[in-house]
């Protein structure tokens, strides 16, 4: 397979050979509290994310610090297996039907040949129940490219052995072998012979990055994630980075997983992009048509944040995001995003903690008058106030919150002093296709109600 | 132009000692900046812009750092003569830092004191540069020594503790006095629910908030300069972008001029009305912004434009500029962009670039833009002379 100019059609990704199949990754770290260290409650560090990454494409997974972009490579990479959810290796297009159809079924339930074909995909294509053999090749085509090259390569090797380990470890090579293979590998990202015997610290950030990608290289991968490869770097060393990759990925038709904060970035380097926010992904399309068109507020904002070169980017006009993100342990209900969304509508997910939070910034005195909150869901809670009084008025100040709040309906009802506050409740918002070959994990897009209009 | 201008720095020239011989860090840099503009310093890792910066407030540590040559002249509205910083006694700079000229650091968790709380570090400017309306707001005339102690914590627990039993009144009204401004000026830049950030601590904040807590402590006492040293580096894109906002809204309303460090060019557009490009250590071109960012006329401000990735650009088809930044322990008199410049000629590696000004309003060092006589090298010794048809970009 090449890689052609047909990459950037919609629609011509689905059909091809999927290299990695995500579904349902869930990734929980647990929290540990007190003198037993008990677990209390769970870091959602990605939860539920599924994405199909085509065979020799680049797909680009961007989010801000903390939305689990990482951790998700760590996951593909086998670093880190997940709490939930699988992945799969290498599916052809009837596979991936078979998966999507088969998984969360009980295998006795399934007829004779269904079984037999869970069975064989069991074996073969899924990390964490594939045989040795297939765990072996699976590693051997999955390399990962890390951010800060200082700390990934060993200051105590010379870079001969370290761009030579992942040969020696398979039985690739040895000797004069190695050294001939190393530098080979050296000279195709740029090195020299008289870089085989220094080590890391001799060399510059961009050099060492360099590397990073020679050691990936080294058993000829068809799979490499770059977690940030070049945000440490400065612009002129990031664009020979950038420029050696792509010309690395057409030699060797590799496929890439580009992350990274940096949208410049992204847009030059990827076919298509998903957008992860606290956890989730939030859009996912052809990088050209997600960026021209969002189909997320949270993709439009990312968008008009990033300063731009070109174009009167003086940043009037444009939505921001309020707020800081919110804690990974108590994500908010529906759409993540709501209680920073600039458009946000009634339908987002609005629960009594969303309430609360605002309630506290418009009238922090009243707040500070509640004795306590007992809540029966997530939508449903009973506040106790000090008297009447306050009740009374807490109960007026509530009612005004609604135009903050995307105009949601809120219950409240008195009961001397304490308020019963009731909204509706809202089913978690996951991605759904809005468009061929687009998807989208907002309420205004699977509406069809745009909220530019 | 002179008379008007609030800094000046001209030939700042810094070396550092190290090991192997003196690293020329900053290299003969002139520059100056008017009142309520912005200017930005563009230029990567270790081309002597945070330097720069920090010569204004003389904030170079020496050693191992010196000031080989230069003068950097401030002329505050109060003063009527202007002060050269570096030849100034340590009081005077003092009373300038954080008063007159402000600074923000690129990494706010680490510029904020672990150990005190948002409101007690906020109320230290106050009290340090702001004690006379303090104490007349609290309506205390005549200020003791005490009380003086007592507002700057200074003078050690016993003796403060002991003034606060003998002074209830007067320590209480102090107090007030301190966290009404404090409350003021944290409101000032955005801060939701400012009563509670100033009782926490700063590992409480997210980082955008503490950078906003860094604005306020900076623009605390209305500085005529604000340093603003990459302050939105370690910040998300989305918060990078409310900051910047804060930072228009408030030099709008306070008519603050900004000295804007950074390394992303991109971001230079948004904020800054003049743009300065370092490249190892030396000034590479100054000029209107808009103008410079659309026709970048030094070859090495043109390799930077070109190499930021774009969607327009091919895949694969960055210009990247070739080599790398050279060392700068006892480098040769020379271009410094020589070995990674395209147009480089002989006369490039035996004669350091003057200041030409091709354009109104724009000054670029490189022999491109200068004639073989004034630089007394053979004619078949210069680079290509620079035709006004190639504009790139």
């Amino acid at each position: 397979m090449t890689i052609s100019d047909d990459v950037h059609v919609p629609g011509a990704v689905a059909s091809r050979r999927s290299l990695i199949t995500l579904r349902d990754v869930a990734v929980h770290y647990p929290v540990k509290e007190g003198v037993l260290q008990r677990v209390t409650s769970h870091v959602k560090a990605v939860d539920g994310v599924s994405l199909t990454i085509p065979r020799g494409s680049t797909v680009g997974l961007v989010g801000e610090s903390g939305c689990g972009k990482t951790t998700l490579g760590k996951v593909i990479a086998g670093l880190e297996s997940p709490t939930s959810g699988d992945l799969w290796f290498d599916l052809d297009p009837s596979d991936a039907e078979d998966v999507d159809r088969l998984r969360g079924r009980d295998p006795k339930s399934m007829s004779g040949e269904d079984r037999e074909a869970w069975q064989r995909l069991q074996g073969q294509h899924r990390l964490g129940s594939m045989s040795r053999e297939f765990q072996r090749r699976y590693r051997r085509n999955c390399q990962v490219v890390f951010q800060d090259a200082f700390s990934s390569l060993n200051p105590r090797q010379l870079v001969r052995d370290i761009v030579g380990r992942p040969l020696r470890v398979y039985n690739e090579a040895s000797g004069e072998n190695l050294n001939q293979q190393v530098l080979e590998l050296l000279e195709r990202v740029g090195l020299g012979p008289q870089h085989l015997l220094r080590y890391p610290h001799q060399f510059s950030g961009g050099q060492r990055q360099r590397i990073s990608i020679a050691r990936a290289l080294a058993l000829n991968p068809e799979f490499i994630i770059l977690d940030e490869p070049t945000s440490a770097l400065d612009v002129s060393v990031q664009a020979q980075i950038l420029n050696l990759l792509v010309s690395l990925q057409h030699e060797f038709e590799l496929t890439y997983l580009f992350i990274t904060h940096d949208l410049g970035v992204v847009e030059h380097m990827s076919d298509e992009i998903a957008v992860m926010y606290l956890g989730r992904l939030v859009e996912q399309g052809p990088t050209r048509e997600v960026f021209d068109n969002p189909f997320h507020p949270y993709t439009e904002v990312l968008r008009d944040s990033n300063p731009s070169l070109t174009g009167d980017s003086v940043a009037d006009g444009h939505r921001r995001l309020t707020g800081s993100v919110p804690n990974p342990i108590d994500p908010p209900t529906g759409c993540r995003l709501h209680p920073r969304c600039p458009v946000a509508v009634s339908t987002c997910g609005w629960r009594v903690d969303d309430v609360l939070e605002q309630l506290e910034v418009s009238s922090p005195a009243s707040f500070e008058g509640i004795e306590a909150v007992v809540r029966s869901s997530e939508f449903s809670a009973l506040i106790r106030l000090t008297d009447d009084d306050a009740s009374r008025a807490m109960a007026e100040e509530v009612t005004d919150l609604r135009g903050t709040l995307g105009n949601v309906e809120i219950d409240v009802r008195r009961e001397g002093k304490e308020l019963r506050v009731n909204l509706p409740e809202v089913d978690d918002i996951t991605l759904e296709v809005i468009e061929p070959g687009r998807m989208s994990a907002c309420v205004h897009a699977q509406s069809g109600n745009w909220w530019n209009n | 132009m002179a008379h008007d201008a609030l800094l000046r720095v001209e030939g700042l020239t810094v070396d550092f000692q190290t090991s192997r011989g003196l690293a020329r860090a900053v290299d003969d840099v002139s520059f100056s900046i008017k009142r309520g503009e912005t200017l930005a310093l563009a230029g990567e890792t270790g081309c002597g812009k945070s330097v720069t910066a920090r010569s204004i407030l003389r904030l170079v540590p020496q050693p191992p750092g010196i000031y080989s040559a230069g003068s950097i002249y401030f002329q505050g509205i109060e003063e009527s003569e202007p002060l050269d910083v570096l030849e100034a006694s340590e009081q005077q700079v003092r009373a300038l830092r954080g008063d007159r000229i402000a600074m923000v650091f690129q990494d706010p968790s680490k510029a904020l004191n672990p150990a005190l709380t948002i409101g007690r570090q906020l109320g230290e400017v106050f009290a340090e540069h702001r004690e006379a309306s303090v104490f007349e707001s609290a309506g205390l005339g005549s200020r003791s020594r005490g009380a003086s102690r007592y507002l700057r914590h200074r003078g050690g627990l016993v003796r403060r503790t002991a003034y606060r039993f003998t002074h209830p009144s007067a320590t209480k009204r102090l107090t007030e006095a301190l966290d009404e401004r404090v409350l003021q000026a944290l409101a000032d830049t955005g801060v939701p629910n400012p009563r509670k950030v100033m009782t926490s601590y700063p590992h409480e904040l997210s980082g955008g908030m503490k950078q906003r807590v860094m604005i306020a402590q900076a623009l605390a006492c209305d500085p005529d300069l604000l340093i603003a040293d990459e302050p939105t580096t370690a910040l998300d894109v989305t918060i990078q972008a409310r900051i910047l906002d804060l930072l228009s809204e408030l030099q709008e309303r306070k008519g603050t001029a900004i000295l804007y460090i950074t390394h992303d060019l991109s971001l230079v557009r948004q904020i800054a009305d003049r743009l300065a490009v370092m490249y190892a250590g030396r000034i590479a071109e100054i000029g209107d912004c808009r103008d410079l960012l659309s026709a970048p006329l030094h070859p090495y401000t043109q390799g930077l434009m070109n190499a930021i990735p774009r969607a327009e650009t091919k895949r694969g088809e960055l210009a990247a500029i070739p080599g790398t930044v050279p060392v700068l322990i006892d480098a040769p008199r020379q271009c410094h962009f020589v070995s990674r410049c395209a147009w480089a000629g002989k006369a490039c590696t035996t004669h350091i670039p003057g200041e030409s000004h091709p354009l109104p309003d724009r000054l670029v060092s490189c022999l491109r833009f200068e004639s073989a006589a004034a630089v007394g090298a053979a004619p078949g010794d210069m680079p290509q002379q620079y035709a006004s048809a190639e504009v790139t970009t």
